[in-house]
């Protein structure tokens, strides 16, 4: 494991390795986080991108974002990918090298589950990054395994009626050595783990939850404060799992009501009748409720 | 294009990226914002800037050269101002205000101890002269802001010392007397003449000042203490409060004795009051009407009351009773509030059959001042004050005025603020030119700002000497700010509608559309890809960025 300064970790970086004119909307939370991985991680750094928004609006020919090295995959493979970039790194014995693979909510915790899985299994050097929108946002706002209970997609008109894949916990139980969650707001935070990450040898993943205007029905101003708000609500807690033991947990001391964060949003709206909170709203709320009793925020 | 290795179809060195910019239906812009602490200033005081470089780089020196760029008296208004700046300052709605008044006696202390001299605004030399007429805040503060700005003035005193009200009307509790000298002695080395001893309309007639100058700034003041006219006000131990205040100023205290009753409600009266508990007296201050009706400054009261001066509301004088010519007691007559008068506060209606006696050795009427107009004829004046328009022209040709001669009855700030502003109408007038200055950017308020980014903190304050140890002599009562608190106090600053380098834009833009210009330290958008989404907006704390219409 290589060792970084304290002030190496904080010190918070913007060098523009994916950089202006990528075709993501307005205020969009994933071009945000996918900025600040890249800058975080640095120059020596190969991206591995599965499809996606990602995907998409970063690298259409002849002008992508990426000033780092960056390799397509589908869907389903994008962890495989990265483990046979990691494992051909080693077989020419070169590096070191910081490769990370990243994939949106769809791809981690749906279609290419079975490829993460293995590659947190076979042990690959590799840091796996989730921007999790909470739905498939570039085919159309279809549910996945990360829409949270009572979100409204194309194929749940009336809310999920399911709750969210806990995708940390079963990375954790993999026995990979660093798993951590982040949200936007906090790019310091943010930056900081992935930089703590890459120190880690062996397969590790990072959680970053990504508001998606569009698709969560919001402004694009609001991103950032939606995100502090799935925070400060509790919906979403801020973590680290380092060898297994959930550490670092960020306290949340002036928690606020789940309807704060539901009430910005479209995609809740129909939670709501007339202004008045339906049942759904006190589930959603009791969700919270476990999240501090779980990790006593 | 040179041939690409085998593979490779793109060639990263020529992309040339697509611009996003042309998205845009909002453009985000940079601009800066009045501070509420600036705007609620009498001077303008720049203090969102002062407090900037004492957070960021400790530099007194810079402080104190943006402080005096509009206020010469930092170290005087640093005590005595009732800083209506902390009313303003939007910690107010977060926490508590920031002891901006605290900082700026600080920081005017350092340039005293230091010796900081004044910087000239235009080195060249103009050939017009300007006559001043009065040393006290406002007439010195003309005579600054002009000298800054090349003119030959001369300063015109009728008393024996510069400061006027400063001097000769301020404690030297609130105000130590050398602090004054300092300040006004590095405003005369800007090169402003000063003549003390010579009273215009007196020694020197108004109409050769006139003839002389190609201006005049009339800082008279309102140096007559008015009385309110009731028998046995000629008797030997009565004086009016500036004539007390000013005796007391120049080493000449009165004999005043046991008792001593204070007439009026007012910054004088309140000054007097704490003055003659200074002198050994007991101390009761007459009110006609109630501690809320008075105009004195809340915290002048407060400290009055703290130093166990007795307050006798609704009660109005009538008589002053003198054995021989000598005072020996003063006929009160109680009072009831009915419904306000013109002045908004409640008017007293005496009660009949309730007359009682004061005793006192002395009394002192603080119940008002009024200009004095001796020798000095200004054709057109209405009531007590004298009249000037909104660039403080007086109906005379060439002759302005400013100070509490013009507002009635203010502070030193409201004075040192309208001899800045004269200044300004002084170099227009004689540039030929209308009133030039811009009108000032909105004000942030409390409401603009993202309280998100700022940490609750408490201001620090500074507990007065014990009341036993104050009574003993003339000392000031509140010790200054350590240089380690005042650094604190100023990170505590808000820097509203001001870009304090917080970093959001440039880390929060999804864009990359917020580039550092190195050059300036400064930020500015890149609009070739901004998709003016407004998310920086919303996220800067200080309200520095606004989204206008893209046109």
């Amino acid at each position: 494991m290589m060792e970084l300064h304290e002030e190496d970790l904080n010190r918070v970086e913007k060098k523009n390795l994916f950089a202006s004119g990528h075709r993501a909307c307005g205020g969009c939370g994933q071009a945000l986080a996918a900025r600040l991985v890249a800058d975080a991680a640095g120059e020596n750094t190969i991206a591995c991108v599965a499809t996606g928004c990602l995907e998409i609006f970063s690298s259409p020919y002849p002008d992508p974002s990426w000033r780092i090295p960056f390799l397509h995959s589908l869907f389903e493979n994008v962890s495989a990918v990265a483990s046979g970039v990691e494992a051909a790194y080693k077989a020419m014995n070169k590096g070191p090298v910081n490769i990370i693979a990243m994939g949106g909510d769809g791809s981690t915790a749906d279609i290419g589950f079975q490829s993460i899985s293995g590659m947190f299994e076979r042990g690959h050097n590799v840091l796996y990054v989730c921007y999790d929108n909470e739905a498939y946002m570039n085919t159309g706002v279809q549910r996945s395994s990360f829409t949270p209970y009572g979100a409204k997609t194309t194929t749940t008109p009336m809310g999920n009626p399911t709750r969210k894949k806990n995708l940390p916990m079963l990375a954790a139980v993999h026995g990979i050595p660093y798993v951590a969650t982040a949200t936007v707001d906090d790019y310091r935070d943010l930056q900081r783990k992935v930089k703590k990450a890459l120190t880690f040898e062996g397969p590790k993943y990072l959680h970053v939850l990504a508001p998606c205007p569009l698709g969560w029905g919001h402004s694009g101003d609001l991103s950032v404060l939606i995100s502090r708000l799935a925070k400060d609500t509790c919906l979403f807690p801020v973590f680290e799992i380092i060898n297994g033991s959930v550490t670092n947990i960020q306290k949340v001391p002036h928690k606020k009501p789940v309807e704060e964060y539901l009430n910005l949003q479209a995609r809740f709206k129909h939670l709501f009748k007339k202004g008045e909170p339906t049942g759904m709203v006190a589930e959603i709320q009791e969700i919270a409720n476990q999240n501090i009793e779980r990790f006593n925020l | 294009m040179d041939k690409l290795p085998l593979g490779l179809a793109l060639d990263l060195r020529r992309v040339v990226p697509y611009k996003t910019g042309s998205w845009r239906t909002m453009k985000p812009l940079y601009i800066m914002q009045t501070p509420p602490c600036t705007h609620s200033c009498p001077i303008n005081n720049d203090i969102r800037g002062f407090l900037r470089v004492l957070a960021d780089k400790q530099d007194y020196t810079e402080a104190w050269h943006i402080l005096t760029r509009t206020n010469p008296f930092p170290a005087t208004c640093g005590r005595v101002c009732p800083h209506p700046c902390e009313d303003g300052c939007n910690r107010r709605d977060f926490d508590t205000p920031l002891a901006i008044n605290s900082s700026e006696r600080s920081v005017g202390d350092y340039g005293l101890e230091h010796h900081l001299e004044h910087r000239k605004e235009v080195l060249a030399t103009r050939k017009e002269k300007v006559a001043v007429v009065g040393s006290g805040p406002a007439g010195l503060s003309c005579a600054f802001h002009l000298a800054k700005r090349g003119f030959a003035v001369k300063v015109f005193e009728a008393a024996r010392e510069p400061g006027g009200m400063m001097r000769y009307g301020i404690p030297a509790y609130r105000l130590p007397k050398d602090v004054l000298q300092r300040e006004i002695e590095a405003i005369l080395k800007l090169g402003v003449e000063l003549e003390c001893n010579v009273k215009v309309g007196v020694n020197i007639p108004f109409d050769q000042l006139r003839h002389d100058y190609q201006a005049v700034f009339l800082g008279l003041g309102a140096q007559k203490g008015a009385t309110v006219g009731i028998p046995g006000e000629d008797a030997r131990n009565v004086f009016t409060g500036l004539e007390f205040l000013k005796a007391v100023n120049i080493g000449k205290a009165p004999e005043v004795g046991r008792n001593v009753v204070v007439v009026g409600g007012g910054n004088t009266a309140m000054d007097c009051a704490r003055v003659a508990k200074r002198l050994g007296a007991d101390v009761q201050i007459v009110y006609r009407r109630t501690r809320v009706e008075m105009p004195a400054i809340t915290a002048e009261i407060d400290e009055a009351m703290e130093e166990r001066i007795m307050f006798r509301y609704h009660t109005n004088p009538i008589k002053i009773i003198t054995d021989e010519d000598k005072v020996v007691g003063l006929l009160c007559v109680q009072m009831e509030l009915k419904e306000a008068d013109a002045s908004g506060r409640a008017r007293p209606v005496p009660i009949p059959g309730s007359e009682s006696v004061i005793p006192a050795d002395t009394v002192i009427m603080a119940t008002g001042q009024e200009v004095d107009y001796d020798g000095i004829d200004l054709a057109k004046r209405e009531n007590r004050w004298i009249s000037a328009d909104e660039f403080l022209m007086t109906s005379v040709d060439r002759v302005f005025a400013g100070g509490d001669a013009v507002l009635g009855l203010e502070t030193v700030s409201a004075a040192i603020g309208q001899g800045l502003r004269a200044a300004t109408a002084i170099e227009d007038y004689l540039e030929g030119h209308v009133e030039s200055s811009l009108a000032s950017p909105p004000v942030v308020y409390f409401k603009d700002l993202n309280s998100y980014y700022y940490n609750r903190k408490k201001r620090i304050s500074k507990e007065a000497i014990p009341v036993h140890e104050r009574l003993k002599s003339f000392n000031e009562i509140y010790p200054p700010f350590d240089p380690g608190e005042i650094v604190q106090e100023a990170n505590r600053c808000f820097s509203c509608g001001l870009c304090f380098d917080c970093k959001n834009c440039l880390m929060y833009c999804p864009d990359n559309a917020v580039n550092l210009v190195p050059a300036t330290g400064r930020y500015e958008f890149d609009y070739d890809f901004c998709k003016g989404c407004g998310l920086c907006v919303r996220e800067c704390p200080c309200h520095y960025i606004q989204l206008t219409l893209e046109k």
